[in-house]
């Protein structure tokens, strides 16, 4: 006999040994809480972007609002607020709309396919951030740079001015401090994901291996 | 949700419980793990509930979001699992028309069983249960084909382990 043959056989003989729960102790579980991954995921997408829609708001004060002036930025900030926001909410609305279709009624290849397509929303909101806060913090600094020739008066002009060597050092050491700063905060996401959704990613390349 | 509704849910669920059971007894290897498994089946299947009415057998429906609780949904809770929790809980039951060869040679499947990956349990336990190709390939979302090829693969990986 085929080995899973008699497995089947002896599988259904042990029905009879199976846990009986009674009507109460069934009941009593439908007020336990969940521990679903779905629920993991949700609860940490919103810390995600609660995180980094109110960093934008703390990191603005007035103090920040001055200086934004008095290097000529503040249209440039107020305008990146808008179209930062803009995007976020767009995130959150796409989100939203994939969180509410995962269903644990959907057959197993779909629920899969649901789940890891709301955590990849979340994925290319945090590619959105690093990038922008790449540019707008290069153009911060080519602004910033800018007001600091235009505001040394000529005397001192040879003192303050870097020479080109100088120049390339501090391009160098600005772009290289941004991009190990994002690479560090990029580093962590793949972490999370990692933890949070490796065996949810193993079984569904499982599946879908060797579909058409 | 209104006290008819959950009698109703809470009825069918013990009536049709041996199905939950035994997708916990595939995918887990002790009574703490097989209660957790369970309660998040039973909580899974009570927020889909409402959805199911609509739908014919409670049974089927079972099937469906019980395995997808325990593949996809379920957050196994980290603690030490001994491994050989299996033999000495999952076949304290002695069938006693068999040899002992045979005995041996299931306690040989039921552990090969537990090395699976989740996919392949999932193939297991629906062929276990007598359902067909394509309601295994309904319930995973995969073509027919899909499931007969894997299946044999499973078939292959345990004739191995069986007999190496």
């Amino acid at each position: 006999m085929d080995g899973l043959d008699l497995l089947k056989k002896d599988w259904k003989k042990r029905e009879s040994s199976l846990p009986h729960l009674s009507y109460n102790q069934i009941y009593q579980m439908l007020w336990k809480r969940s521990s679903s991954i779905v629920k993991w995921i949700f609860v940490i997408s919103i810390i995600e972007f609660l995180f980094w829609a109110l960093i934008t708001v703390f990191m603005a004060d007035h103090e920040y609002w001055e200086e934004m002036e008095r290097i000529h930025l503040k249209e440039f900030t107020v305008a990146t607020y808008v179209i930062n926001y803009g995007i976020t909410f767009f995130f959150i609305f796409c989100f939203y709309k994939n969180y509410r279709k995962i269903s644990s009624t959907d057959n197993a290849a779909q629920l899969m396919k649901n789940i890891l397509r709301t955590r990849k929303t979340v994925k290319y909101y945090i590619g959105y951030i690093l990038i922008s806060t790449a540019l707008v913090a290069l153009i911060y600094t080519y602004f910033m740079m800018d007001y600091h020739i235009s505001s040394t008066t000529v005397e001192d002009i040879e003192k303050y001015s870097f020479t080109p060597l100088q120049w390339l050092m501090f391009a160098v050491i600005m772009i290289g401090g941004l991009a190990v700063f994002l690479g560090l905060i990029w580093l962590f996401y793949r972490v999370i994901y990692g933890i949070l959704l490796r065996r949810l990613n193993n079984n569904y390349k499982e599946l879908k291996k060797l579909e058409v | 949700m209104n006290k008819e509704l959950e009698h109703q849910f809470v009825t069918n669920l013990e009536r049709h419980q041996n199905i939950a059971h035994k997708i916990c007894r595939i995918y887990t290897n002790n009574q703490d793990a097989h209660n957790d498994l369970f309660q998040e089946i039973t909580i899974q299947l009570w927020k889909a509930y409402p959805k199911f009415r609509s739908e014919a057998k409670f049974s089927t429906w079972m099937y469906r979001v019980a395995l997808n609780t325990a593949i996809t949904l379920y957050r196994k809770k980290k603690r030490s699992i001994p491994t050989q929790d299996f033999d000495t809980v999952d076949f304290k039951i002695k069938a006693e028309e068999y040899d002992d060869e045979t005995e041996q040679q299931l306690k040989v499947m039921y552990a090969a069983i537990q090395e699976l990956n989740d996919i392949e349990k999932a193939l297991v336990f629906l062929y276990l249960e007598d359902k067909n190709y394509r309601d295994i390939s309904e319930t995973l979302g995969i073509t027919e084909v899909n499931a007969r090829v894997k299946m044999n693969r499973v078939k292959t990986k345990l004739k191995n382990i069986l007999n190496p």
